[in-house]
């Protein structure tokens, strides 16, 4: 037959989008059973590209090849019939569905048009057993951790048949374990002949599961090569498109008087007894995994979710919050775990969302000072170096990890003293994570107090003063300052002891 | 001040070649249509409707939507004429009217934020009551009789050359632009319909914001409701039916999104003049009335459309690919 090594072949693809080339003739092509990783910054031109494999858009040069034949993608559902599935970063599950009517969501099994609902449950049980998946078809999706909906997902793009799963940061909000779970899976498909293209911004994962990396960089294809022929540090150079010198900064600074004490707070449902000093100055990394209360303390301290017993004192004062006004008045600030859904009101422009917060300290009598907003927008533009054509860009229209700077300067306007952030450089590219650790170790360095909670160790490892562990509700100190490696903590998380 | 540019500009200038176009039309087809007592006359209808659609705009900006407003036209000006009768003086007798909007406006505002109804369900609810309300108040008939002279001021009275209602819709217009584009509470509702977590978590107290709103719509249905009653020169309990409509078409035409989060109070009167003029010129045409719904149905969707597609989330327009 010989039949042609690869599934996918791009030749010179580009896309043009007012004021920005999307993409500009790359070119690489995917084997046919490989796990192919594209990587790259954000806006690099990842999310472009799969949106014109998906049929979202449409490419305005190059040719794609697929399975031997050049293709147009018109739309989703033609892509789905040629053989490629994506799963977006973003859930894609109904959450009001079973598992079963999920996976066969837009092609049920039908008889004379009635849903044979019998052959949709025995062939859901069949894929689900053969992914070694342990869930009932039948349980309902509301209740399942993002981890399994992800899972769901997958088992939805094999029974397309897919010969390409296009994966887009499927692991973002996953635990280690899920991860490796999801690994053993992804690697079954490949072995029965699926390509697979995975993107991710963790570059552990991509050396643990990838056969090949395409790297993509200011519209351009960079490299296309096997994974072993590359080292992270010629990874991250390529990504990056410069040497990284100090991923985590490196400053002396200067610890203050107590700023913020929590004596056991505890919650109806969730945390227990926590207990947390924070100093002026101080960076404390909380590492909890999905799931073990890092976000709920977050928002208890803000006020989101209500406090059962305990007490917040805020410069050894005692402070009530019922509601996150109440934190804004004795300047906390929340950067909140979901960037677009918490943080920003997207559809806004840049300016009025750094703003949003401190909107009654520049107007009087319920005026807006426009004078002094834009100023204030200008000012933070410029200080945390926030990429925008302008200050009355629309937020949506930003990269990820711009749009955080945006959230951070949201506090910043208000002149925050103590700054909780829950998982600030998720989904962002490792250029602007490191900018945006050099902004938390400043603001810190001018007496800020913070509290990163992340699911992330080596983040935590690398910028904490003290390192904190959240699991199952209760928080614990790591106080073993000799052995801080990732093995450590991991096994104190999950409830082992050190 | 620096101009927007961008898709809600864009927006704007296509609502207004819309409005420009039709106006062209009807000019050219009706030789009475552009006298200036026609055009006053346009203005003089369409008074009402900007001026509760002013409110409305902020309140669907904000993520909401009030059904109640024609009952409470209706309610206010049964109130107002009631009061008069009874020999109240006249000025009393209209705030008692625009009183009743506010409190149906509260109250509207309290079953969503407090007791959490959806607004669809808490409005037309209220929209049973107001009614109900105005026909047990007036028993039924139009209040006529022993009704002041002066009653009929605030409909079809002048201010030097200005009939009273275009004076006050000038200025409900000239006060919500204002806050619309100037205040926090402008702001926060593009924030509370933009994305309503992210203004909880930002400190905005979002309770307060809506009942607000809420109470503005009721309030400006109030004022709407003794212009009419006065042009009317009673207060009668059937009035103001399917007049919600006629707001909220207006505020839809002028680019306000029914999701929330976009929206201008200048699109809304651009969007209640070309359902104004469209009328108007229809009438003066000698069109019939049936045919004048489907006309006006039809200018609503293809409106809606054109403005959806230039923002890119209508029908998709595919370009061919250049090799």
């Amino acid at each position: 037959m010989g039949k042609s090594n690869y599934i996918l072949e791009i030749t010179d693809v580009s896309k043009y989008f007012p004021g920005v080339q999307a993409l500009d003739k790359v070119s690489f092509k995917v084997k046919r059973g490989e796990i192919h990783c594209l990587v790259g910054e954000n806006g690099a031109g990842k999310s472009t590209l799969m949106k014109i494999l998906a049929g979202a858009i449409e490419r305005d040069s190059g040719e794609i090849v697929f399975d031997e034949n050049p293709v147009e993608i018109h739309s989703v559902h033609a892509a789905l019939n040629l053989g490629i599935a994506i799963i977006f970063q973003e859930l894609n599950v109904v959450n009001q569905l079973n598992v079963y009517e999920n996976i066969f969501l837009g092609k049920e099994k039908t008889n004379f048009g009635f849903i044979n609902r019998r052959r949709e449950i025995e062939t859901a049980f069949k894929y689900l057993k053969k992914l070694d998946m342990d869930f009932d078809p039948l349980e309902k999706v509301s209740n399942m951790s993002s981890a399994k909906k992800k899972m769901i997902e997958i088992v939805r793009a094999i029974t397309y048949k897919s010969k390409l799963i296009i994966m887009d940061e499927p692991s973002a909000t996953m635990t280690e374990k899920d991860v490796k779970k999801m690994f053993k899976i992804i690697r079954g498909l490949r072995d029965s002949g699926i390509s697979i293209i995975y993107i991710s911004h963790r570059l552990e994962e991509i050396f643990e599961i990838g056969d090949t990396v395409t790297i993509l960089r200011d519209s351009k294809l960079i490299s296309s090569s096997p994974i072993a022929n590359i080292t992270k540090d010629v990874l991250i150079k390529m990504i990056v498109g410069r040497t990284l010198s100090n991923k985590y900064p490196v400053e002396k600074r200067r610890i203050g008087d107590v700023c913020l004490e929590i004596k056991n707070l505890s919650t109806k449902d969730f945390l227990k007894n926590i207990n947390l000093v924070v100093r002026r100055g101080e960076i404390i990394g909380i590492f909890g995994l999905v799931g073990s209360g890092r976000t709920e303390l977050a928002r208890a301290i803000f006020g989101v979710d209500q406090i059962d017993s305990g007490k917040i004192l805020v410069d050894e004062k005692n402070v009530e919050i019922y509601k996150p006004a109440d934190a804004i008045k004795i300047k906390i600030g929340l950067i909140p775990e979901e960037r677009r859904d918490q943080g920003l009101v997207t559809i806004l422009t840049v300016r009025e969302n750094v703003t949003l917060s401190s909107l009654r300290n520049i107007s009087r009598q319920g005026f807006v000072n426009r004078k002094k907003e834009r100023f204030i927008a200008d000012k933070y533009i410029k200080d945390l170096d926030i990429k925008t054509p302008g200050m009355e860009q629309a937020v949506a229209n930003l990269s990820g990890g711009n749009q955080q700077k945006v959230v951070i300067s949201k506090w910043l306007s208000t002149n925050s003293n103590i700054l909780l952030m829950d998982e600030p450089t998720r989904g962002i590219d490792i250029g602007t994570k490191s900018e945006i650790y050099k902004i938390i170790s400043d603001l810190a360095a001018r007496g800020t107090a913070i509290i990163v909670f992340s699911s992330e160790i080596e983040e935590i490892i690398g910028i904490s003063d003290r390192i904190f562990v959240m699991h199952d509700g209760e928080l614990f100190e790591y106080l073993n300052k000799d052995n801080i490696t990732p093995e450590g903590i991991i096994n104190y998380a999950i409830g082992g002891i050190y | 001040m620096r101009l927007k540019l961008g898709k809600i500009g864009l927006q704007r200038f296509v609502i207004m070649g819309i409005f420009v176009l039709l106006f062209i039309i009807m000019s050219l087809l009706s030789p009475v249509f552009l006298t200036t007592t026609n055009l006053i006359n346009v203005l003089r209808q369409v008074s009402m409707v900007v001026i509760v659609g002013c409110g409305m705009t902020l309140l669907l900006t904000s993520g909401g939507i009030d059904l109640s407003v024609g009952s409470v036209l209706a309610l206010s000006g049964v109130i107002c004429a009631k009061l008069a009768v009874s020999g109240v003086p006249l000025p009393v007798a209209i705030l008692g009217g625009v009183a009743s909007g506010f409190i149906i406006g509260l109250l509207n505002g309290t079953l969503v934020v407090f007791f959490k109804i959806p607004f669809l369900i808490a409005t037309l609810g209220s929209m049973y009551i107001a009614r109900g309300l105005a026909y047990i108040i007036s028993g039924g008939q139009a209040v006529v009789a022993g009704l002041p002279d002066s009653f009929k001021i605030p409909g079809r009275g002048y201010v030097g050359f200005i009939p009273i209602p275009i004076l006050i819709m000038i200025i409900i217009c000239v006060v919500f632009y204002i806050i619309q584009s100037r205040t926090i509470l402008g702001r926060y509702s593009y924030a509370i319909g933009g994305k309503l977590e992210t203004a909880i978590l930002s400190g905005i107290n979002i309770s307060n914001v809506q009942l607000l709103f809420y109470s503005l719509v009721g309030l400006l249905s109030g004022v709407a409701g003794i212009i009419l009653s006065s042009r009317l020169a009673s207060g009668q309990p059937n009035t103001g039916l399917g007049f919600e409509f006629d707001v909220i078409v207006a505020v839809i035409l002028g680019g306000t999104s029914l999701s929330g989060g976009e929206g201008t109070i200048l699109g809304t009167i651009i969007g209640a003049l070309i359902v104004g003029v469209l009328n108007n010129g229809l009438n003066l045409l000698g069109v019939h009335t049936f045919y004048q719904y489907i006309l006006s149905g039809a200018t609503l969707v293809l409106a809606v459309i054109l403005d959806m597609t230039l923002k890119g989330r209508g029908i998709k327009i595919r370009h061919k690919i250049r090799q």
